[in-house]
């Protein structure tokens, strides 16, 4: 198993990657397919904990080796966020990602409405100077209720992608072990269990839990992972063949060391790309569940909870239906297109400017 | 052959694995099924004896291997709700989910791969961000809400056109097959339309990578146009990609499937599986989930035999190639 994927890795490990699950699109055309990479060859730039190794010729700033932190992470953060900035697409991610995270953080203190309070005599309203966005069938506030789901929502994100990397990262360590058994009952796992939908795993689940939080999150970073692990494994496997992870063994480093400093630098742009892929699924996967009634139990608010309520009448009054799903559509583009940009700024092989301060 | 029986095995290992984790999700409620299935405040006699006609009393392994082995003779258990046979409930089900879902296929084939195509072939730069943004849209609706607005445009009733039935299904089933057919049109648009987008992004990939490669270069040598070698060439070399991906995105739509049958109404298993689960009908719940488990499971080995028979570039390089997978 281990001398395969050198042995034939250009069509077997395509064939891999190219498998991604509907949305998980591993790259994207124009981005990827132009851009030269060099595969197997250390890093360098990323620079957590391991020197910079032989970089190819043919990029014209030698990067001189045995300077692992040659950027602080503070400065690191902002010149990556200033080329995303630079970006049309980046710029639009993050102003809306921001927004997000400013909104979530202000309905802890204040929404326009108390959730609970209703408005008998103005049910079902359009917008207006009182109610922004409308009322509900109950006269609830619709903005109100979307402020208050947007705090539930990136909650239930962070613990996806938490979940997600933690789970990925684990079946990416199984299957790139050197315990030959270890590796191929991983793999094999992984291919077997990649065609089970995240929605069976989440109706499996909603059996034992009923609705919950956990249902959405343990479902999708269980499902994403695998597909984290199986977009990943190419990459890992070839960072774990290396010279240098190699010679950080004969040196004495452990398994978990050489993961986290060697092996995870490797695979950091598939990781974003799919992190942020992962993310974006999970809020549609939060509306499509709670719809189910297996999602964000009823009362709590969420984004998925205020599409699904409106969902009933909605030959009533169609416009207040319009919101919530204008909302999680925009959120949705925005943290897909936030991986690919965030891939290309974070990535020193594309970012010159994150090589820094020396060569030049 | 070798890759055919080892998949085959692994088929038969992963369907047994999720088979005892179904099991023991359904053992580890509080209380047990019995109780959970009897309802609330019913009396404990009426629990022991429920408990009694569903064998809970046996050991965890003795029921697993009966339940098993009911399945194996074609016996998947009788809804406690409605005393219907599970078997006959899903093929009830299933006869609206899966044309459902075929449909859903073709129109996402119909429309993904000839735009992501066109994403290729088009030389100007304006054009081919409406392509990027259009893929990345897409793929961003949840599937309820591009539901609504295909309900609120198309409906009978509340839609701008009124054409096709807003909800339900054709009353007399399959014997009326257009009214039948006319009522899957929008969910069955609904479901192919977002998956479209994932698969024009991918067809755009997978062909652009072939359009910068020595294949298509080579045709073009030859005397073909870009178009014709791009088409021609790439699309051939391609195929075995798009077949592995169509067969993922066939499991990835039953969620959309799901909620989509739920919202136009149709009784199809996904809104069959919500119901028993809201029900706590677990003994149709236990059969129908592992039922599901195996087609998909079943989907997947077929595709990745498929993409090898495709493939002949992966059967040269010998079995090893397989990787296990």
């Amino acid at each position: 198993m281990a001398n395969d994927d050198i042995v034939n890795g250009g069509i077997a490990d395509d064939d891999r990657t190219s498998r991604p699950r509907t949305q998980g699109l591993p790259s994207d055309g124009d981005s990827a397919a132009s851009r030269p990479r060099w595969r197997g060859l250390s890093r360098s730039g990323w620079g957590w904990s391991h020197a910079a190794q032989s970089e190819p010729a043919s990029d014209n700033a030698p990067i001189p080796s045995g300077h692992p932190r040659s950027l602080r992470p503070l400065r690191r953060i902002a010149i990556i966020l200033r080329s995303m900035w630079r970006h049309g697409e980046g710029r639009f991610a993050l102003i809306v990602l921001a927004c997000w995270l400013i909104v979530a953080l202000v309905s802890l203190v204040w929404t326009p409405y108390p959730l609970l309070v209703t408005d008998g005599y103005h049910v079902w309203n359009g917008p207006s100077a009182q109610h922004w966005l409308g009322t509900d069938g109950t006269g609830a506030d619709v903005l109100s209720w979307l402020m208050a789901g947007s705090r539930t929502n990136l909650l239930i994100v962070i613990a996806v992608v938490a979940v997600t990397a933690a789970f990925g990262l684990l079946l990416v360590a199984a299957m790139v072990s050197r315990r030959s058994a270890l590796a191929s009952v991983s793999v094999v796992a992984v291919d077997a269990l990649i065609s089970v939908p995240t929605v069976l795993i989440a109706l499996i689940l909603a059996v034992p839990l009923g609705a919950s939080i956990m249902v959405v999150v343990l479902a999708c970073g269980f499902g994403y992972g695998l597909n984290l692990a199986r977009v990943a494994r190419p990459q890992a496997m070839l960072a774990a063949r290396s010279a240098y992870v190699e010679s950080a063994r004969a040196n004495g480093a452990g398994g978990w060391r050489v993961l986290v400093g060697h092996i995870v630098p490797n695979i950091m742009p598939v990781l974003l790309v799919q992190l942020s892929l992962s993310a974006g699924t999970a809020v549609l996967a939060e509306s499509g569940l709670t719809y189910l009634g297996i999602g964000v139990p009823s009362g709590v608010p969420s984004w998925g909870h205020s599409l699904a309520t409106s969902v009933k009448f909605i030959n009533v009054f169609p416009l207040t239906v319009l919101w919530p799903g204008l909302l999680v559509t925009v959120v949705v583009v925005a943290l897909n297109i936030f991986g690919d940009v965030l891939r290309d700024a974070a990535d020193p092989l594309t970012n010159p400017e994150l090589r820094g301060d020396h060569g030049r | 052959m070798r890759f055919v029986i080892r998949r085959l095995l692994l088929f038969m290992a992963a369907l047994f694995g999720i088979s005892v984790c179904l099991f023991v999700a359904l053992r580890i409620l509080p209380g047990d099924v019995a109780s959970v299935m009897a309802g609330l405040n019913s009396p404990p006699e009426r629990v022991a004896a429920l408990r009694e006609q569903l064998g809970l009393n046996r050991p965890l392994v003795a029921q697993y291997c009966d339940w098993i082995a009911a399945l194996c003779r074609g016996d998947f258990g009788t809804s406690i709700l409605t005393g219907r046979s599970v078997g006959s409930l899903v093929a009830a089900r299933a006869s609206v989910t899966f044309p459902l879902i075929v449909m859903g296929l073709i129109v996402a084939m119909a429309v993904g791969i000839p735009l992501g195509c066109a994403a290729v072939l088009c030389r100007s730069r304006a054009l081919r961000s409406a392509f990027h943004i259009m893929s990345i849209i897409g793929g961003s609706v949840p599937a309820l809400w591009g539901g609504l607005l295909l309900i609120l445009l198309f409906s009978r009733g509340s839609g701008l056109i009124g054409v096709f039935p807003s909800q339900g299904f054709a009353p007399d089933g399959w014997a009326d097959s257009g009214r039948a057919l006319a009522s899957l049109v929008l969910p069955a648009l609904a479901v192919g339309l977002i998956v479209a987008a994932g698969l024009m992004r991918y067809t755009r990939a997978a062909l652009g990578d072939l359009a910068s490669s020595g294949y298509v270069a080579m045709a073009m040598a030859c005397g073909m146009t870009r178009t014709e070698a791009v088409l021609r060439v790439g699309l051939r070399l391609a195929v075995p990609q798009l077949v592995s991906v169509v067969g993922l995105t066939f499991a990835e739509m039953i969620t959309g499937v799901m909620v989509i049958e739920n919202l136009f109404a149709l009784p199809g298993i996904g809104n069959g599986l919500v119901i028993d689960v809201g029900n706590r009908d677990l003994i149709a719940v236990q059969s129908e989930l592992l039922m599901l488990a195996a087609f998909f499971l079943a989907v997947g080995f077929l595709v990745d035999v498929l993409h090898r028979l495709l493939d002949p570039r992966l059967q040269t390089s010998g079995d090893s190639a397989a990787q296990g997978g």
